[in-house]
């Protein structure tokens, strides 16, 4: 909805434009990926964008997996969403780079995790390709035709505390990447049959019993954590945790943090109140 | 009996699935799983939980899992068990996990199929209350005056959710009489786990009906899955039942929260009016009196004198 909202942005000033987004099985919080193209002229190209001139990365946990600036332009830059100021981004190369902590922004003035529209906040001022004004049309556009007018108000408010909080500057190269994440086999190597049996690949394990492999520790905004000394040990947070993120222990159970969305179930059955869920922030702000 | 304690540490639904965070079918899988035990075969249609267990090419079940098309669940759950058994594996448990698009309305005529044909499977509903895969389209057993995208809001009275009560799916299978039939509840793991356990034990066609609420899709809090869960039971709008061998019995007598406890914590039914809210007080009323009659007539039966054949 967001990458919809840039292009309305770019429309509103003056720009022609397009959005659309990957087309996957996405959940709420897994990896995503949409694009918008703008320009002065008629587009023609209609393809995803695999060479960008921005990239926008609404979480930060991303950077540790994803080389997102595989394919940037020269000159391009990255917008992260990230407590750090943009000079202690570490990514593959050296980038022109702004950096806003718009999950802050979105949970102030929007309730939710919901990071995107302040991102296109951080956007407009970064780039400085779209206005504000033009933003804020985008979003009253599709936030408020699909959604409430309150909800897009809302957004706007996030957008704009972005927009004055967005930070410029340079991130530093030195992140190396394995040079594939992904399974991507070729026909021979693909055992016969419809069914991928368990294998072990060099990118880990696939087929029955394969998930683990896919660690989905990075969805969570809110992190559960346990105080021992309060647990009475009634495994309620163990049974319901979807993800299997809680384990038995000897005396008290323990939480795991590799594949926990942060849903927060855990802390929600926990009778005693001995889980409680904090914000997870990689690095405090320096001033 | 399996208590919450005696379950086993191994998980036979793995971390690392994708499903959103709080998702009810992914516990309701994750627990059944865990009562079932290695010697399982899964069978899943189109569903969420094909989706968030089964991206190529990982896979999260531990035991084989298969799937053909949304609406084959019980005829190829069905086949496989029947495959089994001329193998000489009849001890294998063949579960079919569907969501309640894939069993009320695309999965029906084949769940009819397997289950007037008793077929040896044990076949387990996740709802969800919509086809929350596709993006939260109205099913049979949406519930009345939920939003959904296909049952938006208007300005008329047509156009204020979902027109429609929710589809009674345990009571079309109670009228196969197959050996076991139960429906359950998230929000209360004693009940939930001693049905699965029964069910696993038991041969023939079981049917087993588990309420999976959906945070996104009922746009509520992703922490509120398990309050939503006993909240449901409790209002009385969701009954927890198990109609076993001809006897129907009433599990679990609900302290009639006021429904609206349970609609507030939903953002599906945020619009609704004084006027539905009372259909819906009124709905759980008839159908309390309902299934106490249906409870009362299918009880269980006074032993009488065989008549001796002279």
């Amino acid at each position: 909805m967001a990458a919809q909202a840039l292009a309305v942005a770019a429309s509103h000033d003056g720009y022609s434009a397009i959005a659309f987004p990957f087309f996957g099985a996405e959940r709420r919080g897994a990896p995503v990926l949409a694009f918008t193209r703008f320009g002065e002229e008629r587009l023609r190209v209609r393809t995803q964008v695999y060479e960008p001139h921005f990239v926008v990365v609404l979480d930060e946990s991303l950077v540790e997996t994803v080389d997102v600036l595989a394919g940037l332009r020269p000159g391009g830059m990255v917008i992260v969403n990230t407590t750090r100021a943009p000079d202690r981004l570490v990514l593959s190369k050296k980038a022109k780079s702004a950096t806003v902590d718009a999950t802050t922004i979105a949970l102030k003035h929007t309730k939710q995790a919901a990071v995107n529209t302040a991102m296109l906040g951080a956007f407009a001022k970064a780039t400085g390709l779209i206005t504000l004004e033009g933003v804020e049309a985008g979003i009253m556009e599709v936030f408020g035709r699909r959604l409430s007018k309150e909800i897009a108000d809302r957004n706007v408010a996030a957008a704009r505390a972005a927009y004055e909080a967005t930070r410029l500057g340079e991130g530093d190269s030195g992140r190396v990447y394995a040079k594939a994440t992904k399974w991507l086999p070729t026909a021979q190597e693909l055992p016969p049959g419809l069914a991928t049996p368990p294998m072990e690949t060099p990118f880990g394990r696939v087929g029955v019993g394969s998930s683990p492999s896919n660690l989905t520790g990075g969805w969570r905004v809110n992190k559960p954590v346990l105080d021992g000394a309060e647990c009475t040990n009634c495994l309620l947070c163990w049974f319901y945790c979807p993800d299997g993120s809680i384990t038995r222990g000897e005396k008290i159970v323990e939480i795991h943090y590799e594949y926990c969305k942060g849903c927060g179930i855990c802390a929600a059955v926990c009778a005693p109140k001995a889980i409680h869920m904090e914000r997870e922030i990689e690095e405090e702000v320096k001033a | 009996m399996t208590t919450v304690k005696d379950l086993p540490r191994e998980d036979y639904f793995l971390s690392g699935h994708t499903a959103c965070p709080g998702c009810g079918g992914a516990m309701v899988v994750r627990e059944v799983m865990k009562v079932l035990g290695p010697n399982t075969v899964v069978y899943m249609p189109a569903s969420c939980l094909l989706i968030f267990s089964d991206m190529y090419p990982y896979n999260a079940f531990k035991v084989p899992s298969l799937q053909i098309l949304f609406e084959t669940s019980a005829i190829a759950a069905a086949g496989v068990k029947r495959a089994l058994k001329r193998l000489g594996k009849d001890d294998t448990t063949v579960v079919a996990f569907a969501g309640d698009g894939g069993t009320a309305d695309i999965g029906m005529q084949a769940l009819s199929g397997a289950a007037e044909r008793n077929e040896d499977i044990l076949y387990v509903c996740y709802d969800n209350e919509a086809y929350m895969n596709t993006g939260i389209q109205r099913s049979g057993t949406t519930p009345f005056g939920a939003w959904t995208t296909t049952t938006p809001l208007g300005s008329t009275s047509e156009g204020q959710g979902k027109n429609e009560f929710k589809k009674d799916v345990p009571r079309i299978l109670m009228a196969h009489d197959v050996p076991y039939v139960a429906t359950a509840s998230l929000g209360f793991p004693a009940d939930f786990l001693k049905k699965v356990d029964k069910a696993k034990a038991k041969k023939g066609f079981r049917y087993l009906h588990v309420l999976a609420p959906c945070p996104v899709g009922w746009r509520a809090e992703s922490d509120s899955t398990v309050d939503l869960a006993k909240l449901a039971v409790e209002t009385g709008i969701f009954t927890l039942l198990e109609y076993e061998d001809g006897v129907l019995t009433l599990n679990r007598e609900p302290r009639f929260t006021p429904v609206r406890e349970y609609l507030k914590l939903q953002g599906r039914f945020k619009h609704l009016s004084e006027g539905q809210i009372a259909s819906i007080e009124r709905w759980v009323k008839d159908k309390w009196e309902r299934d106490r009659a249906l409870a009362k007539a299918l009880g269980p039966k006074p032993k009488v004198p065989v008549a001796i054949v002279r």
